[in-house]
């Protein structure tokens, strides 16, 4: 579903991710994790396009997409919900959950489903978004990312500003959307969280792959568990 | 003073259509165009000339705003292209040293070309009975006019598609990247809409006075106060600060006197800036 190949992107000529190579398969979900400042983020933002690559080759669905408009890439079924959530403020629930159609209409199932799967934005439909909560606006971002019927869902840091609670709610959503054959590409500090979620992971570190391995394989992995779990 | 008042609402909607446009403009991009008020006067002439070829007033008002619309067009497609690749500072000073060198052009172009033209529409008919006050039938459709266009705005931005998509732009430009809007594109749409709206707004002015090829400058400072006012890049509060402006404009000057009005308006501005810096709709950042 998605081949990065030896991507390297970065800021205003400065490369940030050196060569990273990623694959993500139809149905598979994946984690990225890595300390504050590894890349990941970056990467990501050169995986949709709002960041141009200096290096490297994306194909996603069988199609070449390096060096396209994140516009175009979003309407071809890459949905990527960045850690600071990018709502509109001045616009209601609602608003924000239709524009994620744009430039069509909302599919009334597709809105039915989000809203199932957070309920406490089906009363909120009429609130404007810059009013809501973090964790309200976390449901937003990926109930608009949601609304575009994604192919692949790319969520960074999903958990930023949640508590524990909330942060574990927030996984719980996002293995439903994984049981509805979702594809899944995540970065995540909450490590335990991710590597539970997910199939397979890789570890950045200074904008590289460090390791790449199955999930589980990585919660055993002792240099994983001292760095990232926090367990010596 | 009911008279005062409602000539006043007359001139507001209009003030509110001219700084809509450069509301707009400037919440999608960051351009503060210097050049609104000299587009609104070449759209007002581009329609005199039209007249001046046998036109009939209304085929040549169409001509002349699709005129005036494709150079707005044209203008956000190629000048301002190297505004929008910076950021920040560098890209308001860019837009508004460029969108100045169009103003002075425009202005030069006029004065040489045709420098005693006027749009004056004049419209038949006898005065008809507001409230009490007999307002002439130029200002009543230059008013009905005003309110239709701003009717139709206010639905195409919150009842459309592609009007949501606008506003999405300006509230969060990443966040419409991401659900695939093109924000080129969309600047590209409403910087021709905001030409159309400022040659429109120069046409219904004609309706009530002669509207002269040397006036951009003025259109240009009550655009900038209109939009300053009514927050930039709030599409409603434009049309709020535009009626009260176009009530303080009327009084000031029945009372006043002509000329310390321009002053008086300025200093509605600066005041709004003191006491609420976004403007009265503005979106505190
Ligand atoms: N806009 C920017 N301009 C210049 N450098 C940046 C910019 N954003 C990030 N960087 C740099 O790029 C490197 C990687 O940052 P990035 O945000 O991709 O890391 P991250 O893995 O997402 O970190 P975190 O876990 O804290 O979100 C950092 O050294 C950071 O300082
Ligand atoms: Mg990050």
């Amino acid at each position: 579903m998605l081949e990065v190949e030896e991507l390297s992107v970065g800021y205003l000529g400065d490369d940030v991710v050196h060569g990273v190579t990623l694959t993500v398969a139809p149905g598979e979900a994946v984690a990225v994790i890595g300390s504050n400042g590894a890349g990941k983020t970056t990467l990501f933002r050169g995986i949709c396009g709002l960041l141009t690559a200096s290096h490297g080759r994306v194909t996603f669905d069988g199609e070449d997409v390096s060096g396209q408009p994140a516009h175009k890439i979003s309407r071809r079924g890459l949905a990527f919900v960045p850690a600071e959530r990018h709502l509109f403020p001045g616009m209601t629930v609602k608003e924000n959950l239709a524009l994620g159609a744009y430039p069509g209409r909302p599919d009334p199932a597709t809105m039915d489903f989000v809203l199932s799967l957070f309920p406490q934005l089906a009363d909120r439909l009429s609130q404007h978004a810059g009013t809501m909560s973090g964790g309200e606006q976390q449901m937003v971002a990926v109930g608009r990312a949601l609304v575009s019927r994604p192919r692949l869902l790319l969520l960074d840091e999903p958990t930023t500003g949640l508590a524990p609670k909330l942060a574990k709610a927030a996984y719980e959503a996002l293995a439903t959307l994984r049981s509805e054959g979702l594809t899944l590409l995540l970065a995540e500090q909450q490590v335990p969280l991710a590597l539970d979620l997910t199939d397979r992971g890789y570890v950045l570190e200074n904008g590289r792959v460090q390791l790449e391995s199955s999930s589980e394989e990585l919660r055993r992995n002792p240099e994983v568990r001292r760095a990232y779990l926090g367990i010596t | 003073m009911t008279a005062v008042v409602l000539d006043g609402i007359v001139l507001g909607l209009q003030f509110g259509l001219l700084g809509v446009g450069l509301t707009l403009v400037y919440g999608l991009g960051g351009v503060l165009n210097l050049a609104h008020g000299q587009l609104a006067v070449l759209g007002a002439i581009a329609v005199w000339l039209a007249i001046g070829t046998g036109l009939p007033v209304l085929p040549a008002v169409v001509v002349g705003l699709a005129a005036i619309g494709l150079l707005g067009f044209l203008l956000d497609t190629t000048l301002m292209r190297p505004v929008y690749a910076r950021r920040g500072d560098e890209r308001v000073l860019l837009g508004l040293l460029l969108t100045l060198g169009v103003a002075f052009i425009i202005d030069g172009l006029l004065n040489w070309r045709y420098p005693i033209a006027s749009l004056n529409i004049s419209i038949g008919g006898d005065p008809i009975s507001i409230l009490g006050v007999r307002m002439r039938t130029g200002s009543l459709l230059a008013s009905t006019i005003a309110i239709a266009a701003a009717g139709l705005l206010l639905l195409f931005f919150r009842g459309t598609t592609l009007g949501r998509g606008v506003r999405s732009v300006i509230q969060d430009e990443e966040g419409a990247r991401l659900v695939g809007i093109n924000p080129a594109s969309v600047r590209n749409l409403i910087f021709a809409l905001s030409a159309v709206l400022a040659g429109l707004v120069a046409v219904t002015r004609s309706m009530t006075s002669p509207v002269s090829a040397s006036a951009g400058i003025d259109f240009t400072i009550l655009a900038l106060i209109v939009a300053v006012v009514g927050g930039l890049g709030s599409i409603l509060g434009a049309f709020v600060a535009g009626i009260l402006l176009g009530i303080v404009n009327t009084v000031s000057s029945f009372y006043i006197g002509q000329y310390i009005t321009t002053i008086v308006l300025l200093a509605a501005a600066a005041l709004t800036i003191l006491l609420r810096p976004s403007g009265l709709l503005g979106r505190r950042k």
